[in-house]
């Protein structure tokens, strides 16, 4: 089992490695690069233009570019500058560390090429509001998902379970973006019950994220909820319409297949009632496959709430990368997908390793 | 105990012999042999959502091939291109769909016209990226070990990113905005999915005495994966590449929904959304609705046919 751990963690180095590379790769396609602003400019010399290459190291080859960017390479030497960097604080000793400071592994991931502020601040910005929405909604998704299925499977071939078929079909086909259309043109559109999109209103709450936000959200808890309550209702109801029908399908294909096993038999033949065959043998069972699920769902998470960020105008990380892409602000672009995939990895990483220790019958080689 | 009769055996002259031969049933015999795919096809009838899911796929299909001639309405000329309205039209006799806000344009039109490329991009990118997934997953299934190992962490690679976001990047970044480089784009993402499922037959399939048959007949390996793995493996693929189409289908939308696609003056069910997105406070429900639609009858159509294709091809695979 530790075995099995430490090698399934060490597999994701590459991977990581290589996610790295893909995403350096978009950068080699942006076009024009970082000097493509003098191109209009009269006034810059071809020679300043080289000069400017050189002082950034853009006249260096690709390979060595993408080593500084990753923070392998840099002032201290190959590969010791890819160790934690800098000076700690530890029972009043300072201790020097090793490595250096630059590149993605020291979490820098350069500055926007739109208004010079590091990505990592953007990142860390945009980040609570993403989490708000793909948070409430998968929590939303994952009971009703989970009811639903549990009680199809339980009422196999109800009418429960007909119309649950159905409503899968019909989610697995809707496209995210366009129910968010429609819900908007319905209900702030025509009805203008609920607002088109955004986070707060703008004319009686301050933006999220500053600390007057906050201050008004210590003063005012209820109107500040309300206020975010109401802006939430569309979007999240998106997220949750389009992620249920997977999730229910999933949960009540494992739940059929626990109720088919013998020791239900031994346990009906026993007469256990029914009521403790379901929820006692049968749900316990079932649930194995569906926690690791949930961890292997994590980039669907992010795509879903992205695509939903991006039509409800949500300032999350969606928004965010909808906007840089607009404005080929490429280290925002690279620092997002790091981000997402990074999350990614590890959750794929945490799902497989708790499936391993919750189901003993599975066997690792 | 009864004495056995021992069976006393006639011997038959060539005339009667042959009186014998010539002799038919009274009834009509017919022996029938099916091939895989005309089994397949039976089985496929039979599959009464399926049939309603070819229906509405071929019939969007025939109005992405003949609707465009068949409406009086032109897509590139603009009915009142002098005028300029806030708001549309609801939808009435003469314009089904009802009319956009804006240039006042017919929405059956621009519904009808934008089938053409939202189809197209969708089924090649789902073909090309189908056969890059079976020869990806082959080559890593068959001859497994190291070849295995460097291609499936590059799937593994592929699928940790957040592939839509990617492609909106490169589609923004590589620009131009045509159609086929777009539909390029998706084929190039598209293929681990396909190719994982794919390494998983070929593992399987490996193993099976023909292949050792084949091996030992001296078959090469190109001949091997190709003639003789490869058509064993080639149901499951089809229904993965079939279900595909759908979520290209979707996924393009939302790209050149966002402005990141094919370019706007050409017609797509995701330009179109994007048109719609300017007008939205103005509640005009019917632009938005008739072109997503068209998408929820199309990807719907294309998923009952996936999963009737999946009963028909692969019996074995029915709960």
């Amino acid at each position: 089992m530790i075995k099995y751990a430490v090698r399934r963690t060490l597999q994701a180095i590459p991977v990581l490695l290589g996610i790295s590379m893909i995403i350096y790769a978009i950068l080699l396609i942006a076009p024009g690069g970082p000097e493509a602003r003098f191109a209009q400019n009269p006034r810059i010399t071809a020679d300043q233009i080289a000069a400017f290459r050189h002082r950034w190291g853009l006249d260096q080859p690709i390979p060595i570019q993408y080593c500084k960017w990753l923070g392998v390479c840099g002032d201290k030497p190959f590969l010791v500058n890819a160790l934690p960097g800098g000076t700690i604080e530890l029972a009043g000793v300072r201790i020097e560390l090793p490595g250096g400071d630059n590149g993605v592994l020291h979490g820098d991931f350069g500055f926007s090429v739109v208004n010079g502020e590091p990505v990592a601040a953007i990142i860390g910005d945009r980040l609570p509001a993403t989490l708000i929405l793909a948070g409430t909604a998968w929590v939303i998704w994952v009971i009703i998902a989970f009811i639903s299925g549990v009680y199809a499977a339980v009422k196999r071939y109800s009418l429960f379970d007909s119309a649950l078929t159905v409503f899968n079909y019909v989610g697995f086909s809707f496209p995210t973006f366009w129910l968010g259309i429609m819900l908007i043109t319905v209900f702030a559109g025509s009805l203008h019950v609920l607002p088109a999109g955004g986070m707060w209103n703008a004319r009686t709450v301050p933006p999220f994220g500053t600390s007057e936000y906050w201050a008004f959200f210590g003063s005012q808890p209820l109107n500040a909820l309300a206020d975010l309550g109401t802006h939430m209702i569309l979007p999240v109801f998106t997220l949750v319409v389009v992620s249920i029908a997977y999730d229910s399908r999933f949960v009540r294909s494992s739940m059929l297949e626990a109720l088919n096993q013998d020791y239900i038999r031994t346990a009906r033949a026993k007469g256990v009632p029914e009521r403790g065959v379901v929820f006692r043998h049968a749900l316990r069972n079932a649930l194995l496959p569906v926690i690791t699920n949930l961890g292997l769902e994590i980039p669907f998470l992010f795509t879903g709430a992205f695509v939903t960020e991006t039509i409800f105008s949500w300032p999350g990380m969606g928004f965010q990368f909808i906007q840089s892409t607009a404005s080929f602000d490429y280290p925002v672009l690279m620092g997002l997908l790091s981000v997402t995939a990074v999350v990614t990895v590890f959750a794929n990483l945490a799902a497989d390793l708790t499936y391993a220790i919750v189901d003993p019958r599975v066997k690792y080689d | 105990m009864t004495e056995i009769e021992t069976p006393r055996v006639k011997e038959l002259t060539p005339a009667e012999l042959e009186a014998i031969q010539l002799e038919r049933p009274d009834f009509e015999v017919k022996l029938e042999s099916l091939s895989q795919w005309q089994l397949a096809w039976r089985r496929f009838k039979k599959h009464r959502l399926a049939i309603v899911g070819a229906v509405l796929f071929f019939g969007m299909c025939a109005v992405a091939a003949f609707g465009p001639f068949l409406l009086p309405y032109n897509f590139y000329t603009i009915p009142t291109p002098d005028k300029f309205v806030y708001a549309g039209r609801p939808p009435s006799l003469a314009h089904p769909f009802g009319e956009t806000g804006g240039l006042q344009r017919d929405v059956l039109t621009l519904v009808v016209n934008g089938a053409r490329l939202s189809l197209l991009i969708g089924v090649g990118a789902s073909i090309v990226g189908a056969t890059i997934g079976a020869i990806v997953g082959g080559v890593a299934g068959y001859f497994g070990g190291w070849i295995d190992n460097l291609l499936m962490r590059i799937v593994d690679i592929m699928l940790s990113l957040p592939l839509l976001f990617v492609i909106l990047v490169v589609s923004k970044f590589l620009g131009g905005g045509s159609w086929y480089l777009i539909m390029f784009i998706f084929a190039i993402f598209s293929w681990p999915g396909i190719s994982r499922l794919v390494r998983s037959l070929f593992l399987s399939l490996r193993g099976e005495d023909y292949v050792d048959a084949a091996r030992a007949a001296g078959v090469g390996d190109v001949r091997i994966i190709f003639r003789h793995i490869l058509p064993n493996a080639m149901s499951p693929i089809i229904v993965a590449a079939t279900l595909s189409v759908a979520s290209v289908i979707i996924s393009e939308a939302f790209v050149s929904f966002l402005g990141f696609g094919v370019d706007v003056t050409t017609p797509t069910w995701g330009n179109v959304l994007s048109n719609s997105l300017n007008f939205i406070t103005v509640g005009n429900w019917w632009w938005p609705l008739f072109p997503g639609l068209a998408i929820v009858v199309t990807v719907l159509g294309i998923n009952f046919m996936g999963d009737g294709l999946r009963d028909a091809l692969d019996p074995r695979a029915r709960e």
